[in-house]
């Protein structure tokens, strides 16, 4: 029978990575993934949307996550979504939809770069927006 | 800042889709999907697993749905995973569901639309199979099945 599932995300850490191994030694991060998206409404109002994803990461990968993803950190992820079953301690069924990734791609500068901290980087982003609008009429004045 | 947000799965419905309309006349389609993968365990042994998708269809996508799938039905859904968040009972709850853009079916359609009546006054049970296959096709491929590429 066909069979596909694939899932590709782009968004940012809601916190640190969280790194454990297995009995065997194998590492497991589990990230938590918010994909931000702007649409437009019916009036044509902006809306912003967020939709928070839980990423397992397996293996190497995993380490690599603990060492250069930190909370805000942009990363790609590609993976396959998979179901986690549980039952509560008052015996009942729970399951929940993970992503497990194939890939991790960071995007975006390593937490360790020596650049500016992560909160005042990120400020620091609309200036150059800014000046480009004061330049153009300067230009057309010219 | 980038974001992307995509989602594409095949699987097969594990009960009919449930259809129900918004009073603004708007059409919702709630779709079970079963997704199952076949992997080796360090041991060689061959296991299934089978991962259960919430799909959200919309409008005249959600109609069609009703319309020709059935449980066990085919089909390839594109979307985006959808972040739903409830209260109940006090206690929070969320999941995550697929929003579909685009839904392609595969596969033979449940019923062709002439046989509705027919079939139930039959009293033939559901199981699909050839009966069905024979509608489904369009005119010029009648009795060349051998020739299809699945």
């Amino acid at each position: 029978m066909a069979s596909f599932n694939r899932a590709m995300l782009i968004g940012n850490l809601t916190r640190d990575p969280e790194v454990r191994a297995t009995p065997t030694g194998i590492s497991v991060a589990d990230l938590r993934l918010a994909v931000n998206e702007d649409y437009k409404d019916k009036n044509g109002q902006v809306v912003k949307r967020t939709c928070f994803v839980d990423v397992v990461v397996w293996d190497k990968q995993a380490e690599l996550c603990r060492k250069y993803l930190t909370r805000g950190s942009t990363v790609y992820i590609e993976g396959r979504l998979q179901m986690d079953e549980w039952t509560t301690q008052d015996g009942q069924k729970r399951s929940k939809i993970r992503v497990r990734a194939d890939r991790v791609q960071f995007l975006g500068s390593p937490k360790g770069a020596g650049s500016a901290p992560q909160g005042s980087r990120d400020e620091d982003f609309p200036l150059p927006a800014e000046d480009l609008e004061e330049a153009a009429p300067v230009d057309e004045a010219g | 800042m980038a974001s992307l947000n995509r989602v594409f799965l095949i699987g097969n419905l594990t009960r009919d889709p449930e259809v129900r309309y918004l009073s603004s006349g708007k059409a919702v389609g709630d779709l079970r999907l079963a997704v199952s993968r076949r992997y080796k365990t360090a041991t060689g042994e061959e296991r299934d697993e089978t991962c259960f998708v919430s799909v959200v269809v919309w409008g005249r996508q959600a109609e069609t749905c009703g319309q020709y799938l059935a449980k066990g039905s085919s089909l390839f859904v594109e979307g985006r995973l959808n972040y739903e968040e409830w209260e109940k009972d006090g206690q929070k709850n969320n999941r995550l569901r697929v929003v579909a853009d685009r839904v392609q079916f595969m596969g033979a359609p449940k019923r062709a639309e002439y046989s509705d009546s027919a079939d139930s006054a039959a009293g033939v049970p559901a199981r699909s199979g050839a009966r069905e296959e024979a509608p489904a096709e369009p005119p010029p491929d009648t009795g060349n099945d051998d020739n299809l590429p699945f």
